[in-house]
C-alpha cells in the first residue's frame, strides 16, 4: 500500500489550515488575553489558551509553520553541503577525499544533542526570538551534513567506478562534461537524504526546546510548547495542552511517511 | 594487511579523530558569537569591579591556543579543567555521574535488544509478513524523545530506562526487521526452508550468522542513538547522569563541563565501533 500521496496531500491540507489559522483577522501568535489564561475551547479560542492568554490554535498553526520552513531550510542547506563535501570526496584526488571523510567521522562521532547544546549554550545571551530560531536551524544545518555526505559519498564512488564512467573517460570526455552527466544521477540519492532531513530537524527542535535551548519566547516552537506539560496545574484545567503534542507527532508520522517511501 | 597493521590503523585513527573532536569542539565553542560574553554580566549583585574582572577572564581566554593548551593540559593532569561554574575540577563533577549513566544506558540498551530481536524474529519469517507490525515502531519513532518522556512522567508508568529502551528499540526493530527479512529471503535459506528445516533451526544456522556482521553496528548505532536521547530523559526524569550536568552547563554557559562531557561521549562513539554509515531510520535526533 503506498502511502506516501495520501502522506502528501494530508500534509498539504495542514499546512493549508495552518496558514489559513494564521491569515485569520486578529491572529497574533504573541497577543495575551490577559483576562483569559488557560480558557477551555470556546469559538473565540477553538483550542483555548496556553497560560498567559495566548491562543493555543494560532501558536500550534505558527510552530507547524516556523518548524516546517526551518527544517525545510535547513535539510536544504544540509543536503547542499552534503552533495559538494561527497562528490568531492569521491571524484578528488586522495589527498582531498580523504581529509574531507575524515571530517564526516569526527562529525559523526559527536552525539548531536552534546555538540547541539554546545553550540547553543556558547550564542549571545541577548538573542532575539527570531535570531534564535534562525540559530537553531542553521547549528541543524551546520551538524547535520556528515552522515548525508557518507551516503553521498558512496553513491558517487559507485557511479565513478560504474561502466559507462569508464566508457566515458576512455571515450576522452572531460571532467567537466564528465560532472554534467554525473551529477543528475546523484539526485535520486539526494532527494530522499533531504526528505528525511525534515523530520530529524523537526524533532531535534522540538528536543532542544523540551530543554529551554530552542527557539525564544514569544514565537512559538514545537519545544516551548511541550515545556507547558511540565505545569502540573495547567494539565488539570485544561487537556487542550496536548494538542500540540498530537498535532507535533501526526505530523512527524506524515512527514516519515513522505521521506521513508521516497 | 596484516591484523596488527589494521589494529594499528584503527588506533592512529581511532587517536586523530578524538583529538580533532577535541580541538574541533573547543574552536566551535572559541567563535560562537556569545562566547565572550558570561551570564553574570547580566546580574546586578555584580559590582563594577567584578564586571571588569569578568571582562579581563574573558580575555585571557580569548586566545585559542591558550584554550586548546588549558584543555590540554587540563586532560593530562586529570582533572579536565576547572568548572566555570562551581569553581572545582571537572572531573570531580563527571566522575560520580559516569556510573549513573553507565547503568542506564547499559540497561536500556540491553532491554531494547531484547524487545527487538524479539519483536524482529516474531515479525519476519512467514511468507508475507503484514506491514502493520511496523506500526508501533513508526510511531514510537515519531514522538520526541523529551514527548515521550514527559508523557511518562505524567502518567506516571516507566521510567527512564523504558523510555530509552522504547526509543532504541523502534529503531533497532527496524534495522533488525529489515537485515533479518533480507536473509530470510536468500536463495540458499528459501531452499532450507523448502527442504522441510524447521524455521528455528534455519534461523540458527543461516539467518543469525548471516546478519551477525550488522550486528556490530547496530551496536554501535545504539550507542550513538543512546548517546543522544539522554539529555532529555536524565533532566526530564531527574536522573543525576552526564545528561543532566551537559544541560545544566549549557543552562549555566559552563564551557568546560560541557567540551569534557562532549569530548567523553565522542570517545565512548569512537571506541563503541567508530561511526558506522547510518541506515535512513536512524537518523533521527
Amino acid at each position: 500500500m503506498k502511502l506516501r500521496p495520501s502522506a502528501a496531500w494530508l500534509l498539504a491540507v495542514t499546512i493549508l489550515a495552518a496558514a489559513i489559522v494564521l491569515a485569520r483577522p486578529g491572529a497574533s501568535y504573541s497577543h495575551q488575553d490577559r483576562a483569559e489564561p488557560l480558557a477551555a475551547a470556546s469559538t473565540l479560542h477553538p483550542a483555548g489558551t496556553d497560560a498567559l492568554g495566548r491562543d493555543r490554535l494560532t501558536r500550534v498553526a505558527a510552530a507547524l509553520l516556523l518548524s516546517l520552513v526551518g527544517a525545510t531550510a535547513a535539510a536544504a542547506v544540509t543536503t547542499l553541503a552534503a552533495a559538494g563535501v561527497g562528490t568531492l570526496a569521491a571524484f578528488a584526488p586522495a589527498s582531498i577525499g580523504w581529509p574531507a571523510m575524515l571530517l564526516c567521522d569526527v562529525f559523526l562521532a559527536l552525539p548531536w544533542m552534546f555538540l547541539l547544546l554546545m553550540v547553543r549554550s556558547a550564542l549571545p545571551l541577548t538573542t532575539s526570538p527570531a535570531n534564535s530560531a534562525a540559530i537553531t536551524f542553521l547549528v541543524l544545518a551546520a551538524l547535520g551534513w556528515p552522515a548525508c555526505a557518507r551516503a553521498v559519498y558512496r553513491g558517487a564512488l559507485s557511479l565513478k567506478r560504474s561502466a559507462w564512467m569508464l566508457h566515458a573517460h576512455a571515450a576522452g570526455l572531460r571532467g567537466r562534461q564528465i560532472v554534467r552527466y554525473v551529477l543528475p544521477n546523484l539526485i535520486p540519492l539526494l532527494l530522499p537524504q533531504f526528505l528525511i532531513c525534515v523530520p530529524t530537524f523537526v524533532i531535534a527542535e522540538a528536543n532542544l526546546g523540551a530543554l529551554g535551548l530552542g527557539i525564544g519566547e514569544p514565537l512559538p516552537s514545537w519545544g516551548g510548547m511541550l515545556l507547558e506539560l511540565d505545569n502540573s496545574a495547567m494539565l488539570l484545567q485544561t487537556r487542550w495542552v496536548y494538542f500540540p503534542v498530537a498535532l507535533l507527532i501526526a505530523v512527524l508520522l506524515l512527514l516519515e511517511a513522505v521521506a521513508v517511501e521516497a | 594487511m596484516t591484523a596488527g597493521a589494521a589494529v594499528l590503523q584503527w588506533l592512529g585513527r581511532t587517536i586523530a579523530i578524538v583529538l580533532l573532536v577535541m580541538a574541533g569542539s573547543t574552536v566551535l565553542v572559541r567563535f560562537a558569537p556569545g562566547y565572550l560574553s558570561d551570564a553574570r554580566e547580566m546580574d546586578a549583585r555584580y559590582a563594577d569591579a567584578a564586571h571588569a574582572e569578568l571582562s579581563q577572564e574573558a580575555a585571557r581566554s580569548r586566545s585559542l591556543p591558550h584554550m586548546l593548551s588549558a584543555e590540554i593540559s587540563g586532560w593530562a593532569r586529570g582533572d579536565a579543567g576547572i568548572s566555570r561554574e562551581y569553581g572545582v575540577p571537572v572531573s570531580a563533577l563527571i566522575l560520580p555521574r559516569l556510573a549513573v549513566t553507565g547503568g542506564l544506558l547499559l540497561r536500556s540498551i540491553l532491554l531494547a535488544w531484547t524487545l527487538a530481536l524479539s519483536a524482529s524474529l516474531l515479525t519476519t519469517a512467514g511468507r508475507n509478513p503484514s506491514p502493520f507490525w511496523q506500526t508501533p515502531a513508526t510511531l514510537l519513532l515519531a514522538i520526541p524523545t523529551a514527548a515521550m518522556a514527559t508523557l511518562c512522567l505524567l502518567a506516571n508508568s516507566g521510567g527512564p530506562v523504558l523510555v530509552m529502551a522504547l526509543l532504541l528499540a523502534a529503531r533497532d526493530f527496524k534495522f533488525l526487521h529489515r537485515a533479518l527479512r533480507t536473509a530470510w529471503l536468500d536463495p540458499h535459506v528459501l531452499q532450507a526452508r523448502a527442504q522441510g528445516l524447521r524455521a528455528r533451526q534455519v534461523l540458527r544456522a543461516h539467518v543469525l550468522p548471516a546478519i551477525a556482521p550488522q550486528l556490530a553496528a547496530l551496536a554501535s548505532l545504539s550507542i550513538m542513538t543512546a548517546l543522544s536521547a539522554i539529555v532529555p530523559v536524565e533532566v526530564i526524569f531527574d536522573v543525576p547522569g552526564l545528561g543532566q550536568l551537559a544541560w545544566n552547563a549549557a543552562l549555566n554557559r559552563d564551557l568546560p563541563v560541557l567540551l569534557a562531557v562532549t569530548m567523553i561521549m565522542a570517545l565512548a562513539v569512537v571506541i563503541g565501533g567508530m561511526t558506522p554509515d547510518r541506515p535512513p531510520e536512524w537518523k533521527s535526533v
